[in-house]
């Protein structure tokens, strides 16, 4: 029994890290421009795909991949925004739709190039270390440290640098900020940069530990946006909190009543969460 | 006038079966019973402002509800106990019946609170249904669905499951017409033109957005159950998100709030994708292989006319006669 419960903990903790990062870069996005970015899980699987390429067919390093596979999503965010985002930013629900078109044309496109069978970015790290009488990869293990260690460093690039404090100026009211001499279109370039390396680097863990297949962005977005709302739109620590309730929700799930679950269980905890409090955990009222 | 034009549009319904393949009379008759699907998101979306991203959940509900009517040993799996078979009218009128009960639900918890939060919680609602299919697969039939058998179809001829179709479209159509026409119409437009106007003048908002709700997943819900008992099989795809987009496509090129534009939107987005494009694309292909299909050319559009014309093509098209109309009169 108790192994079963440290499993879990174990177990839920590198899930809900991976999601934590997806989710607190839709978070961000949103927070600053009011944006709902529905491709957001296009780019969590993008970063897989053009690592393993960057691997398989070209030959490059794991660790180069690994780098290059999070700033390609990178600039793969920024140009989305500035060609589809920013035109139609003030019709709140187009941009849902123009997104939503965007993620499943590309998920169509990586389709009809990879096929529908999973693929694996290769391993930064190999090994298993034995934790209590758990057996867990070294990989597992690494990535809840990089998700943690990244979500500090976010913390602290907010708060504490003067680019971050312009990020949360243009959050807090955005006619101020340019009032107050800040450059608001570079803030939103900058904070979609952010946002898109963070569901790169996302997608990338993930990719380490379970199998890729296109139909991952919908999930990944599903579960970033499930996230989000659960904690709270907006709200950066809210999503950190709620990534690891959906983290939790589902490995308990899947370890009592089996994967196929999973899913139906987690959305159907969050729908009676907004039941009751609508603007989710940490919501401010808009 | 505009109701001769519709006369004609009908009559033309009517005849074009003698002119034309069957096999393409059998996607005309799909074709209206999308209509019907696209016309049911336009009452909602169109006249009261109010952004339903999860219709796709009636057209399934009811969908589901009328395929287990035909299958006595499914339904028995969800109920414990059995019903008999209904007549094929009886289970298409069931299927908007309880989606109209569950849009009712919906409504009640979701319109209360204004601006984003109705998109949000409708966004995630058809990924709900959808894994209620996968995880009770002896009712639902997982990703395969089922079939409800030939002996269930609308007709047994592909000519009588066309007239069919029409019928119920043109019902379905005229009916959604009369209510946005109404009193009740009239203050579901004055929701959408401002709420807190609205609210003022007396309108009980909520209960109005909660009544267009009602009616737009009633219909969706006939849509669904017309829909599965057209092609005798019921399966996901039509909880999904590929639909959801194809239903806000034919929306926002024909225009929202008009009944009209969405008729003719869902029409040509319908056989655009069904018809016209799969054999443009054959041939495409045969010169040209790059990888590209049907669907991602129709996300090509939405994002194109999204961009271009985000408040949809008839509001702009408007909008640009009328500016036109003004520099005119200035000259």
């Amino acid at each position: 029994m108790i192994e079963l419960v440290l499993k879990i903990i174990v177990f839920g903790a590198v899930v809900s890290g991976i999601w934590a990062l997806v989710a607190s870069g839709f978070s961000l996005i949103f927070g600053v421009a009011r944006i709902l970015n529905f491709a957001h899980g296009t780019l969590f699987v993008l970063s897989a795909y053009f690592g393993i390429v960057l691997v398989k067919n070209i030959g490059v390093n794991n660790y180069l991949a690994f780098i290059l596979g999070i700033l390609f999503v990178g600039i793969v965010g920024v140009i989305v925004f500035k060609l589809t985002i920013s035109p139609i930013k003030t019709h709140e629900v187009m941009v849902v739709i123009v997104t939503l078109a965007i993620a499943l044309l590309v998920e169509q496109f990586l389709l009809l190039i990879f096929g529908e069978h999973g693929i694996s970015f290769p391993s930064l790290v190999g090994g298993i270390q034995n934790i209590g009488g758990i057996k867990i990869t070294n990989i597992r293990i690494l990535s809840l440290i990089i998700a943690i260690a990244t979500l500090i460093l976010l913390e602290f690039f907010i708060t504490k640098t003067k680019t971050g404090k312009m990020i949360t100026a243009t959050s807090q009211d955005m006619e101020a900020a340019m009032l107050m001499g800040i450059d608001v279109d570079r803030i939103y370039l900058i904070t979609m940069f952010i946002s898109s390396i963070l569901a790169g680097l996302g997608g990338l863990l993930y990719s380490q530990i379970f199998a890729t297949t296109p139909i991952v962005s919908v999930k990944a977005l599903i579960y970033a946006f499930a996230i989000v709302i659960l904690g709270g739109l907006g709200s950066l620590r809210g999503s950190i909190i709620a990534s690891f309730i959906v983290g939790y929700v589902i490995v308990v799930t899947i370890t009592f009543l089996g994967a196929r679950w999973s899913e139906f269980v987690m959305l159907l905890t969050i729908i009676s969460i907004l039941v009751v409090k609508p603007t989710g955990l940490f919501g401010v009222e808009e | 006038m505009k109701a001769a034009i519709y006369v004609i549009l009908v009559v033309l319904a009517a005849i074009a079966p003698f002119f034309i393949p069957e096999a393409f009379v059998y996607i005309l008759g799909l074709s209206f019973l999308f209509i019907i699907l696209v016309v049911s998101w336009d009452v909602m979306v169109g006249y009261t402002g109010q952004v339903n991203l999860g219709h796709t959940v009636f057209v399934g509900v009811g969908a589901y509800t009328a395929a287990l009517l035909q299958s006595p040993v499914r339904l028995q799996h969800l109920l414990g106990f059995t019903i008999p078979k209904v007549p094929i009218f009886i289970s298409i009128i069931s299927g908007g019946i309880i989606a109209a009960l569950i849009g009712f639900f919906i409504g009640i918890i979701t319109l209360r609170l204004k601006g984003y939060y109705f998109a949000l919680v409708t966004a995630i609602l058809p990924l709900v249904f959808m894994q209620t299919v996968f995880v009770w697969r002896k009712v639902f039939g997982g990703e395969e669905g089922f079939s409800i058998g030939l002996e269930n179809s609308l007709s047994n001829t592909i000519l009588g499951k066309y007239y069919i179709a029409l019928i119920i479209m043109v019902i379905c159509v005229l009916s959604m017409l009369f209510i946005v026409k109404s009193q009740i119409g009239l203050k579901f437009k004055a929701i959408r033109e401002d709420e807190e106007l609205a609210e003022s003048i007396g309108i009980d908002t909520t209960k109005y957005k909660v009544i267009a709700f009602i009616v737009s997943s009633f219909f969706a819900g006939i849509g669904g159950a017309a829909i599965i008992h057209y092609r005798i099989t019921v399966s996901p795809d039509l909880y999904d998100i590929p639909l959801m987009l194809l239903i806000i496509l034919s929306a926002v090129i024909g225009g929202l709030g008009t009944i009209y534009g969405p008729v003719f939107g869902a029409f040509i987005i319908y056989l655009a994708k069904n018809w016209w494009l799969k054999e443009i694309l054959s041939n495409l292909l045969k010169i040209a292989p790059i990888p590209i299909n049907d669907d991602m050319i129709l996300y090509l559009m939405l994002i194109v006319v999204g961009i271009l014309m985000p408040q949809g093509i008839y509001v702009e098209l408007k909008k640009r006669s009328w500016i036109a109309k003004k520099s005119n009169s200035s000259i």
